[in-house]
């Protein structure tokens, strides 16, 4: 991202020197970029109205006591100073906090499971997929197809799957493979965040494929050629070559995948309960928890600074991210 | 000779281990279709009672009789094709903005367009709908249950998205092409208009599609911003139906199918394109 290089020089030997006043500057600067800045305008638009006002919005009502009672008071209900934020931190008798250190364990288990378990497949079959093999055409489309699916069909289509005496997995599992003795239950108890974790992972890995198949292709052959006769085995080649040169490319899917999990919702929402979205404390999330209990207790105060303080959670998960690889972002 | 033979062995290897995958990949969808063409009875007697006997295709033709699906169906199609125009209109500007010109106050709209990322959806939910329904009591504009208040969020939802996609396409585009263009007389937004948009169709058609599938996932909003079934999407329809329903597999399974189907098809249409566009930045940076 440079300045559009200058295409005529000053032909003056010359150029009187006088310092531009403020409004000059301003005036021409506003002349260079005016075509840019009418691109990005209605842009900018929509993000104020529907990002910036209401996120500031739902900061400001974090600090208000806002319930079925005030709501019609809007902005004007009462203030409550850090009521809300002692609330959600401290007041394990709260609605809005019952349960939450729950769903707090379980999205940070679930994240982690499904961004490493999501990189780990994609990077597989993108390597799988890198070589050539009998049917390739097929197989590269028909491994997007999760990617496609809806993910309220996935929850529905999983949570069908995972039925305990019916269901097509345990039927698998037992009755044809033999693995288990008895038919194990997924939906309710400690399986339950696998049954979520996995499908999360089946519906997210084919796009990072797509994205590391991409980068796999623009490696140079020649760089594998050097290290086998160097006697690098294929491990060693992975490791040395393959994840170095990639580390761009999968630095940005860490950072969109660690956002998209933690923010997790449609999934758990349709796989449990009927559309209810509750799957008992072994599976709740953070986004189902908040959102069934802001809306169901008309605490939307205390939701407010709940989801605020989660924001400014993801913000230090973001810019550790950054530390991490500000290098990468930098060659960019 | 011997290393011959196990560099096929290893090959072959890697070959079954291949199609396993794509099999197991696959079957998720193919037993929701496989259910789908059941009677309920037969799905509730367990995976041997679906045999190939009696395929009941008509669980496509109640599906539509049992539930205004159509109305969902329509309602879907609608508020996510206008947001998909839209969000992708605003990104190819935005996008080419970016990727070109460092104007004063470009590096804080670069960023503010990823920060949104990390906005929590829940955060704005509550203020959106308190917004539009004061909008409503205010001013006489409805904006809850309509079809313009869903298209308005989603586009603001999907544009930093789509600017980021259209972005990273656009500096992955020559620069000198629009150079050339200037120095033959054109002016930037002609440059923009007749050199570097018709470079850029699988960058947009990445972009739309990409705005597609997600605006078409949509559930969180789309479930409280409206309550009536002359605007509800496909996800809520589906979400009252579990209710409904529970146990009905045959019709749910069929529901499922039917509103994956669109998507499908956008995605197979535009594959092609899809895949360059959406990768084209990724791997240029």
């Amino acid at each position: 991202m440079q300045e559009q290089p200058q295409l005529h020089h000053a032909p003056h030997p010359h150029p009187p020197v006088r310092r531009p006043t403020r409004w000059a500057r301003l005036r021409r600067g506003w002349r260079e970029y005016r075509f840019a800045y009418a691109l990005v305008l209605p842009a900018l638009v929509f993000m104020v109205a529907i990002h910036f006002f209401p996120m500031v919005q739902g900061i400001w009502m974090s600090f208000l006591k806002l319930n079925q009672f005030t709501l019609a008071q809007y902005l004007n209900a009462p203030w409550v100073g850090l009521q809300n934020y002692k609330d959600v931190l401290f007041d394990p008798g709260n609605p809005v906090r019952a349960g939450l250190g729950i769903a707090v364990r379980n999205t940070v288990l679930y994240s982690f499971a499904v961004t490493i378990g999501t990189l780990a497949v994609g990077m597989m079959g993108a390597l799988l997929m890198n070589r050539k093999f009998p049917g390739q055409g097929f197989a590269r489309t028909t491994l997007l197809l999760p990617w496609v699916v809806p993910s309220y069909v996935v929850g529905i289509l999983w949570g069908f799957m995972w039925q305990k005496d019916n269901g097509v997995i345990n039927t698998l599992l037992v009755d044809v493979l033999h693995l288990a003795s008895d038919k194990p239950f997924w939906l309710i108890g400690s399986n339950t965040l696998w049954a979520i974790i996995i499908p999360t992972i089946w519906r997210s890995w084919p796009f990072l494929m797509v994205v590391f198949l991409a980068g796999l292709q623009t490696i140079p052959e020649e760089l594998y050629e050097a290290a086998k006769i160097d006697g690098a085995n294929v491990l060693r080649q992975f490791w040395h070559i393959t994840l170095p040169l990639l580390r761009p490319i999968i630095a940005i899917q860490l950072l969109f995948q660690i956002i998209a999990n933690v923010y997790s919702y449609n999934i758990v929402a349709m796989m449990f309960g009927n559309g209810a979205g509750y799957p008992g404390e072994w599976g709740d999330l953070l986004m189902t928890a908040l959102v069934r209990q802001t809306f169901g207790y008309w605490a939307f105060g205390t939701g407010s600074a709940a989801s605020f303080i989660l924001m400014l959670f993801m913000l230090i998960v973001v810019s550790i991210w950054y530390r991490a690889f500000r290098k990468e972002m930098m060659m960019q | 000779m011997n290393t011959l033979t196990a560099k096929r062995a290893r090959n072959l290897t890697l070959n079954v281990v291949t199609w396993l995958f794509v099999l197991v990949n696959l079957f998720p969808i193919l037993w929701m279709v496989w259910t789908s063409i059941h009677s309920n009875e037969e799905i509730l007697g367990g995976v041997r009672a679906m045999t190939l006997d009696h395929l009941q295709w008509g669980n496509y033709l109640q599906l539509w009789q049992t539930i205004n699906y159509f109305g969902y169906f329509k309602n879907s199609l609608l508020i996510c094709g206008a947001t998909t125009i839209l969000s992708t209109a605003f990104a190819v500007m935005a996008g080419y903005a970016l990727a070109r010109f460092k104007f004063p106050g470009s590096n804080l709209f670069g960023m503010s367009v990823v920060s949104t990322q990390m906005i929590p959806g829940i955060l704005f939910l509550v203020p959106i709908y308190l917004l539009f329904w004061q909008i409503d009591k205010n001013i006489g504009l409805p904006m809850i249950n309509t079809y313009w208040g869903m298209i308005l969020i989603y586009t603001a939802f999907y544009t930093p998205m789509s600017i980021w996609i259209m972005r990273s396409f656009f500096v992955s585009v020559p620069r000198d092409l629009e150079e050339s263009a200037l120095i033959d007389g054109c002016t930037r937004f002609q440059a923009f208009r007749k050199v570097i948009l018709p470079l850029s169709v699988p960058g947009i058609i990445a972009t739309a599609v990409y705005v597609f599938l997600t605006a078409w996932d949509e559930l969180m909003f789309a479930w409280v911003m409206t309550t009536t079934s002359d605007v509800q999407t496909i996800p809520v329809g589906i979400r009252l139906y579990v209710g409904q329903y529970q146990n009905r597999f045959d019709l749910l399974m069929a529901a499922a199918a039917v509103s994956t189907l669109p998507v499908l098809l956008t995605f197979f249409l535009t594959q092609k394109y899809f895949i360059r566009g959406m990768t084209a930045g990724a791997v240029k940076g």
